[in-house]
């Protein structure tokens, strides 16, 4: 052996580990080599570091007092020994007692019949209820069991099981800790139910799920973060099970924000539908209307919209959507609710609403890109319709089926459509309302002769459109925001300044007359006549029906007129209306002078 | 004249629980001093003790002819590979533990210090030192090296019973007796 011993070699001699052939030869390398001698007393010196733990240990009496008291206990025996005799007469007594078992079962056919006509009805009853998804007890367990022609002893099997003494439910309520508490899984919504009101920032939700409960003390979780909802209006109902279902209360556990816990007292196990109600702000709904003139301007065809927008911070699939007109008494705003910090239902600060950072806004752009997909197929699909009726304060316009109203989305839905409503145009001059412009107004009526009248028309925004020749072109004639019109009530919509129709008032002459003079010679009375011509100018190319109303200023003056292809009415105690029909394009003039009286000429009209 | 181990178990099969006492009092304090290395800790190494000993007891009527100290042995291995086993799923840290590295051995050390003037504190601390790193090495091995060489090299079995402790060849006792070595020459430091 030339070469130098490896370490491993080194190792093996050490530890004598190698053949004793290897061991000779190694022996003998070493008496010749000084470097691998050398080698292997650095090796054996860093080995016998290995000594500093070979200190041994010391047994304590208390250790071995512990190892034979446990001997003492008796031994767990974890193999039966199998002993011949034993297993004989173990496998004879099972034999004879099935031998038993059958003749016993063979006599009591005939009572099992019986028993089972007397619990039909009871299974029946149970068959029922299995349709819907909750409990059934184990009394009508037994009953199917009997009913389905199950033997004797799988009933007794069962009895077995319900003889049982269940797990008695605590009577103290389980304390709820901010975490690490089992709570009730808060499932999807199987149905949604929105009602929205126009009038306030006001949305009731009523929402149903089937919850899965265990027998005992349950909570469940609800939780708004990042919404609109007013704690404050949380309500849990059973669907079912009534009885054996007790809500017990609500908690808003310390340092846990926007979340609540409904305390769920369950005599049952299974699954359980619930209704959740609660109040939600940032749902609204506008009505707005689409008016088409015909060529004539005699007819109209409306179409009625609604557009529900959703801001609530919650998405709404498949909901059925409820509108409601009329107008409802808050006591807080639920938006300020919403914002409010713990505790809830008292005055506090109010979280301010922070833009929405821009990383966020491109998520919601991607998750709006999906969502898009789905909204053209639904605006493709075909219209709905909206049902309305009528309560004793609000009238209830409900959307047909269901609709599905992402957050941050709004949805256009078609109310009614109404054609060939007869409509008068109108052209109205009042001078302290709109200044020297005339007027122009479509005008109908909300009942049935104009094809309208099922329902009131919530206040909205009108778009009037004319068609403006036998290709049917449209052009837009003006717009404006109408009131809620009741049913059989006037609807008059103002489209703005008509440059077709002028309508120019001129002071032709004025006097005074009949001057009274008290003791001083001082004038305590008079009055004033003045003669205005009216001249009206009509350029459009259709007949049109003008209403001038003229004011004084007073309601002490009489008026001289005399015109008979003009009607003329005192409207109301300061004011004259006339009304002028013109021929297209035409001009018409009339005067009329009136009388008004001051001081204590007024006291000779009163007389 | 002293009972043999055979003896001593037959007497245990029968009922006699002075005869496992003597067991336990025999071999005691080597399957402590080997379930120390094993496991590192003297908290664990007791409980591994009893439970070693436990299941000697409950498997007495299995022992069957072999070395009584390699059947020993064979059971305290098993305890001490289950609960390396546990162990590695779940850190078990003892609170009466201390955050020092030198443990429940620095307290033992402490009395060797009074007992022996002679040694210097710094040659002590030093010792100490070395002490858990050889302690660390050891513990950084495979459980199947770690076990043969505790076994062999502390224990003072022999190859022969090393092999039948671990259910083995010796030539496999030796192959892994020498990576265990290989892999402290690495680790331990160069005196």
């Amino acid at each position: 052996m030339k070469r130098h011993l490896t370490e491993r070699e080194l190792i093996e001699y050490q530890f004598k580990l190698a053949s004793d052939v290897r061991m000779k030869q190694t022996a003998e390398h070493l008496d010749r080599c000084a470097q691998c001698r050398e080698n292997l007393e650095r090796l054996a010196k860093k080995f016998a570091a290995l000594d500093l733990l070979r200190e041994g240990a010391k047994v304590s009496e208390d250790l071995i007092s512990q190892v034979m008291e446990q001997a003492g206990h008796p031994i767990r025996t974890g193999i039966v020994p199998f002993r011949k005799r034993a297993w004989i007469s173990a496998a004879a007594v099972l034999l004879v007692g099935l031998l038993l078992l059958a003749n016993h079962l063979g006599q009591e056919r005939t009572k099992q019949r019986e028993v089972t006509k007397e619990l039909l009805p009871v299974v029946e009853e149970m068959k029922l209820e299995e349709k819907g998804d909750y409990y059934v007890s184990g009394t009508e367990k037994e009953a199917a069991a009997v009913a389905e022609g199950q033997t004797e002893d799988r009933i007794i099997a069962d009895k077995a099981v319900i003889a049982m003494p269940e797990r008695a439910i605590p009577e103290q309520p389980p304390f709820a800790p901010a975490s690490a508490i089992e709570l009730v899984t808060l499932p999807r919504r199987d149905k949604v139910q929105l009602t929205i009101y126009n009038s306030a920032d006001l949305t009731l939700v009523r929402e149903r799920r089937n919850l899965t409960l265990k027998k005992g003390w349950n909570w469940l979780q609800f939780m708004w973060a990042n919404t609109l909802i007013d704690p404050t209006s949380l309500s849990l109902e059973p669907l079912a099970q009534a009885g054996k279902i007790d809500i017990q209360q609500l908690v808003f556990p310390a340092r846990l924000r926007e979340l609540g816990r409904w305390l769920i007292r369950s005599e049952l196990s299974g699954q359980v539908p619930f209704e959740i109600t609660y109040f939600t702000s940032g749902l609204s709904w506008r009505a707005f209307y689409m008016g088409t003139l015909s060529q004539d301007e005699k007819t109209m065809r409306l179409q009625g919209y609604v557009r529900v927008s959703n801001n609530s911070g919650e998405d709404y699939e498949q909901a059925q959507t409820r509108l409601i007109v009329g107008q409802v008494h808050l006591l807080d705003e639920i938006a300020e609710l919403a914002r409010r910090r713990y505790p809830y239902g008292r005055p506090g600060e109010l979280i301010p609403l922070t833009e929405q950072p821009l990383s966020e806004q491109v998520v919601d752009y991607q998750r709006d890109l999906d969502q898009i997909r789905g909204r053209l197929n639904e605006l493709i699909a075909k219209p709905k319709e909206i049902t309305k009726e009528g309560l004793s304060e609000y009238f209830l316009y409900t959307i047909e089926g269901t609709e599905t109203i992402p957050n941050e989305w709004g949805k256009r839905l078609l109310s009614f459509e109404a054609e060939d409503i007869t409509v008068e145009s109108l052209y109205k001059y009042d001078q302290q309302r709109w200044g020297d412009q005339t007027t122009r107004f479509v005008k109908c009526n909300n009942d049935q002769d104009h094809n309208l009248g099922q329902t009131p028309i919530p206040n909205g925004d009108v778009k009037i459109y004319s068609r403006a020749d036998s290709a049917g072109l449209l052009s837009y004639v003006g717009g404006t925001s109408i009131k809620y019109i009741p049913v059989n009530e006037e609807i008059e919509l103002n489209l703005g300044p008509a440059r077709l129709v002028k309508v120019e008032p001129t002071l032709m002459d004025f006097k005074t007359d009949n001057y009274v003079f008290n003791r001083r010679n001082n004038i305590t009375g008079w009055d004033e006549i003045r003669t205005w011509k009216i001249e009206i100018t009509n350029t459009r190319t259709l007949p049109i029906e003008v209403e001038i109303s003229r004011g004084f200023d007073t309601a002490y003056w009489t008026m001289q007129f005399y015109d008979k292809e003009v009607s003329y009415e005192k409207y109301d105690a300061t004011h004259a209306r006339f009304k002028v029909n013109l021929q297209p394009r035409s001009k018409y003039s009339f005067e009329y002078t009136v009388t008004t009286y001051h001081g204590t000429r007024e006291e000779t009209l009163s007389k | 004249m002293e009972n043999t181990d055979k003896s001593l178990i037959e007497a245990h099969r029968q009922g006699d629980l002075k005869a496992f006492g003597e067991l336990v009092r025999r071999y005691g304090d080597s399957i402590l001093g080997y379930l120390m290395r094993m496991s590192g800790s003297h908290e664990q190494a007791e409980d591994l003790f009893q439970e070693t000993f436990k299941r000697v007891h409950e498997k007495a009527h299995t022992f069957r002819g072999k070395q009584f100290k390699s059947w020993l042995f064979t059971i305290a291995t098993r305890v001490a590979i289950d609960s390396l086993r546990r162990r590695r799923r779940l850190q078990v840290v003892s609170l009466e533990q201390k955050l020092d590295c030198a443990d429940q051995n620095s307290e033992e050390l402490g009395a060797v210090v009074l007992a022996d003037n002679s040694y210097e504190p710094s040659q002590e601390a030093a010792r100490a030192e070395q002490a858990e790193q050889v302690r660390q090495a050891i513990e950084s091995l495979p459980t199947r090296q770690r076990a043969t060489l505790v076994l062999a090299y502390y224990q003072q079995l022999s190859y022969r019973e090393v092999a039948e402790v671990l259910g083995c060849s010796i030539g496999t006792v030796k192959t892994q007796i020498y990576r265990a070595l290989r892999t402290l020459a690495q680790k331990l430091p160069d005196v």
